[in-house]
């Protein structure tokens, strides 16, 4: 199939704007009549609240209005969700994480709110905390929520009341209960991976206006405004067309600007000061404390084989550390339950997964949703089953990857639709070899390590996405969608998938990124990397009603059969008579004035069909597609300062039909350096009073240029999605996921030395190879 | 206090409160949004700016090292009518696709600005250095050295 701007890597459609300095984010907004929002946060991780005190602090000119538990109409009740509904916008009677909102100022200035927020008194009585999820689970751990399992949830997340899991999650395949019956070795470790912040470089900031109808418009830096809206309706009570989310440009976002964050107190606060714009930007340190984290897990994992290295069983247990509030964590602990599994065929599983909660910050989506925790695991674990089998790993892995006919551990029959696992794994193997591998000298020792990799969306059962497609009288598009821009580039990839399916020129389509919920069309939210995907064919589904619109017009024209006209992006033609598409686009005008057809604005739709919820016996069920690959590294590690570099590394992707080639490489060099982060530096730290150490970009140290690798391998395998637009598959998380065990088998490569705890500093790297001599 | 500074060519006298960052004055006082807020405390880059002929992080500069001062921000580089083009800086990066989310974006093109104003012909390690400065979440930064050394290829045959 040739295509004329699909396949291509065009200019991107927001680049002018970026490097010019010009495209608005939510702090270069500005409002009329605008007041600042400043928190004072708990500054304990658990404790019960007794007493606050904000008298002395309303007597500071510029202040408007103090929001507390104090406060009337902030009630006990206001609690949001939207999988199980446990957090209150602003502390009531408990604090649970050691960021939790206590007290918020309305100010007519940022430093008066802060001067305010130190003259609030608060008596708090301290209670036991704990932070480690497998803790959490014990019977003498301090319970975090007592009213556990009383919360309104949906009924897929079930919790264990009286203790502070949330949700477990069993999936269980084959004969659960005799997982290694038929398994001549079997293979276990502990795991851990921790939680982490997702540090876009924008922090989190929002814009919150009540107008005096009663309507509620609010601008934020958020992934997901049909979820902010959604949750927002139901905690005001308000109808959902009297709500505005605006987004602009994110500077950033992974999943911690996903569901929601900040908004629901804001728009609680801007309450208080109707007719006012309410401005809450956070600092560094609150996008730490004050948002989301992401994956802290701690696991064990048990591979069952037969002798010649056939896998015939896996259990494992996951306990996440979620935090404070359970909601945006439910289904990352689902989709790590069911993909801890890997690529791989496993006849038999029993795979559980624990959400837990903890007295940190709530923890949420991050890039890769479940999948590196789990995979982590597991591609660690099977180099541990290839030494003691003394078979390489590499053909354990390619006699066990899932093939067409096989079903996944969700009991999902795979096809060939699905792309090509071993293709990725050998092509990746292939480019790695090319460069031997250096012999170690006095400073170094090289290592040589591989992972494999899958992932699906996890997204709700009836997730969709919809457009507005509005043709000009000059034949320029402008497409109107709920997919958020947050430097995925799918402003440009959704133009070019417009472009072709309308024959046009791609200068022609603006995809238009001003949101306005009352404006955009309904979309799920911008996570799952489905924008392409989904949005994708929604677009498909406008162009192509809007070509029947024009060929409508046509045959009225003609006065001939619909099925007889052909539409070229130019005319519409019957036979050897053509109408150009300007003479159609309003409808037809005859000579005298009159007229016939109608304007061209078309709606397209995609809804997510077939993915069905957890069976809460077996917690199978049918997620929806999935993308397959495999990745690589050489690395060195400096024997005197435990220094980790990575030299050279491959990422193998099938996925489907590349719609802009440099784009998809933009998403791996990015998924792999934060893969690489998570490898060897970022780990968020608590101090022995429960409160967060790592809180600024120094101290929680995200790759910098300095830890690039030498050499970065990006290969697109093309095997065809047929449900995706023009063949493409999901791949915008998935470069993150095979990193760190990648570099951890090659550390064991290097060393013989099996790490399973993330991240591998140079402190613990010097301490193995110290320990090893 | 007062104080004189000329920003993008253009003389202003501020009155700033002393503890003012000139990343504040630029974007709260002057409006000049295109230089972004990061982390506002001297770890990311995103506020670099060129002041008097440096790359600086202006979220750690205060108003006494602004007295008489020249700030050259993003806004000061890019096309000024309707018959300018982009600086080859702010070409590199659009060719090199080092734009992503485009956050830290100004902060790069300032600091490579002004590095290769000093030295057009600053090897690969100073280049690297001067990136060195910054945090990219997106990119992997392989594109941003691309860009950079592209740069500074059109920034020769200028
Ligand atoms: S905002 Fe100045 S360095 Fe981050
Ligand atoms: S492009 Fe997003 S931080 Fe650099």
């Amino acid at each position: 199939m040739s295509y004329n701007v699909v396949g291509r890597s065009i200019i991107r459609a927001d680049a002018k704007e970026k490097v010019t300095g010009a495209a608005i984010y939510i702090d270069d907004l500005r409002f009329p009549r605008t007041l600042y929002l400043k928190v004072l946060r708990a500054g304990v991780p658990h404790a019960q609240i007794k007493s606050i005190d904000t008298t002395e602090a309303e007597s500071i000119e510029g202040v408007y209005k103090i929001i507390s538990r104090n406060t009337k109409r902030v009630e006990k009740t206001l609690l949001y969700g939207t999988c199980i509904f446990d957090q209150p916008p602003i502390a009531f009677d408990k604090i649970r994480h050691a960021g939790e909102v206590v007290a918020a100022v309305i100010a007519e200035s940022e430093k008066k709110a802060l001067e305010a927020v130190k003259k609030i008194k608060v008596e708090l009585v301290e209670l036991p905390f704990v932070l480690d999820p497998i803790e959490a689970t014990s019977s003498k751990a301090p319970l975090i929520h007592k009213r556990n399992g009383e919360y309104k949830h949906l009924s897929t997340f079930i919790p264990i009341p009286k203790s502070n899991i949330f949700y477990k999650y069993h999936l269980k395949k084959g004969d659960h209960e005799n997982v290694f019956q038929e398994a001549a070795v079997i293979v276990e470790d502990e795991f851990e991976y921790p939680l982490m912040n997702h540090a876009a470089i924008e922090p989190h900031g929002a814009v919150a206006h009540w107008d005096h109808t009663g309507e509620l418009h609010i601008w934020s830096s958020s992934q997901a405004p049909f979820v902010v809206r959604e949750v927002l309706a139901d905690m005001f009570k308000l109808s959902m067309n009297k709500i505005q989310v605006n987004v602009p440009f994110l500077g950033g976002g992974f999943g911690g600007k996903s569901d929601y964050t900040i908004e629901p107190l804001l728009a609680l606060c801007a309450r208080y000061v109707p007719g006012y714009y309410l401005k809450f930007r956070l600092t560094r340190k609150e996008v730490f404390i004050g948002t989301v984290l992401g994956r802290g897990l701690k696991g064990r994992m048990k591979i069952g084989a037969k002798q010649d290295g056939i896998f015939v069983g896996l259990e494992a247990q996951l306990y996440f550390s979620d935090g404070a509030y359970a909601d945006t964590s439910c289904n990352v602990v689902l989709a790590a339950g069911h993909n801890c599994a890997g690529p791989y065929y496993f006849p038999n599983c029993s795979l559980q997964s624990f959400g837990v909660y903890t007295n940190t910050p709530p923890v949420g989506a991050m890039r890769g949703y479940g999948h590196p925790e789990g995979q982590f695991m597991i591609e660690r674990l099977i180099e541990q089953l290839a030494l003691k089998l003394e078979i390489n790993s590499r053909e354990i892995r390619m006699k066990n990857f899932l093939k067409p006919g096989d079903t996944n551990s969700l009991g999902q029959k795979i096809t060939t639709d699905n792309g090509d696992i071993r293709e990725c794994f050998e092509k990746m193997i292939k480019v790695l070899e090319v460069d031997p591998l250096p012999e170690k000298d006095d400073r170094y020792i090289y290592g040589r390590g591989i992972a494999a990799l899958v992932k699906s969306p996890v997204q709700a059962a009836n997730a969709s996405s919809n457009v507005f497609l509005k043709f000009n009288e000059d034949l320029t598009v402008n497409i109107s969608t709920g997919g958020t821009e947050m430097g995925q580039g799918c402003l440009t990839v959704l133009a070019q998938i417009a472009a072709e399916s309308l024959k046009v020129s791609v200068e022609k389509i603006r995809i238009n990124y001003e949101i306005n919920s009352q404006l955009t069309p309904y979309e799920w939210q911008t996570v799952a990397s489905m924008t392409t995907m989904r949005v994708g064919n929604a677009i498909i589904a406008a162009c192509d009603k809007a070509i029947t619109q024009f060929k409508n017009n046509a045959a009225l024209v003609f006065n001939c059969d619909f099925d007889d006209l052909v539409y070229d992006g130019r005319t519409v033609s019957y036979k050897d008579e053509s109408i150009p598409l300007e003479n159609l686009v309003l409808g037809y005008q005859y000579e005298d004035g009159h007229t016939v057809g109608d304007p061209v604005l078309a709606i397209g739709s995609s809804v997510v069909r077939d993915v069905t919820l957890p069976n809460l016996e077996t917690g199978q069920y049918q997620p929806y597609e999935w993308t397959f690959g495999a990745q690589g590294c050489d690395i060195s590690i400096e024997k005197a300062t435990g220094r980790i570099r990575v030299l050279h590394f491959v990422t193998a992707l099938d996925i489907g039909k590349v719609i802009n080639p440099e784009t998809v490489i933009g998403q791996i060099t990015g998924g792999v350096l934060m893969g690489i982060g998570a490898a060897v530096k970022e780990k968020i730290l608590f101090d022995e009073y429960g409160i967060m150490k790592t809180t600024n970009l120094k101290r929680y140290q995200i790759p910098t240029i300095f830890d690039m690798p030498d050499k970065f391998t990006c290969i697109l395998v093309e095997n065809i999605q047929p449900n995706g637009p023009f063949g493409a598959r999901p791949m915008a998380e998935h470069p993150i996921i095979g990193v760190p065990p990648a570099i951890l088998n090659a550390f064991q490569y290097a060393t013989g030395i099996s790490l399973t705890k993330l991240p591998v500093t140079p402190e613990k790297v010097l301490e193995c190879l110290k320990e090893r001599s | 206090m007062e104080v004189n500074l000329v920003v993008n060519g253009r003389k202003y006298t501020l009155t700033v409160d002393p503890k003012d960052s000139l990343l504040s004055i630029l974007r709260e006082k002057l409006n000049l949004t295109g230089t972004k807020n990061g982390c506002n405390q001297g770890h990311c880059g995103a506020c670099t700016v060129v002041l008097n002929g440096k790359a600086v992080k202006s979220c750690l500069i205060r108003p006494k090292k602004l007295e008489g001062g020249n700030v050259i921000t993003i806004e000061g580089i890019s096309p000024q009518s309707p018959d300018d083009k982009l600086h080859p800086i702010q070409e590199a990066f659009i060719k090199a696709t080092a734009v992503q989310c485009g956050f830290c974006t100004p902060g790069y093109i300032m600091e490579l600005y002004a590095l290769y104003e000093r030295n057009p012909n600053a090897s690969e390690q100073e280049i690297k250095s001067a990136l060195g400065e910054h945090l990219c979440r997106c990119t992997g930064y392989k594109p941003i050295f691309d860009a950079a050394l592209l740069a500074q290829e059109l920034l020769k045959s200028k």
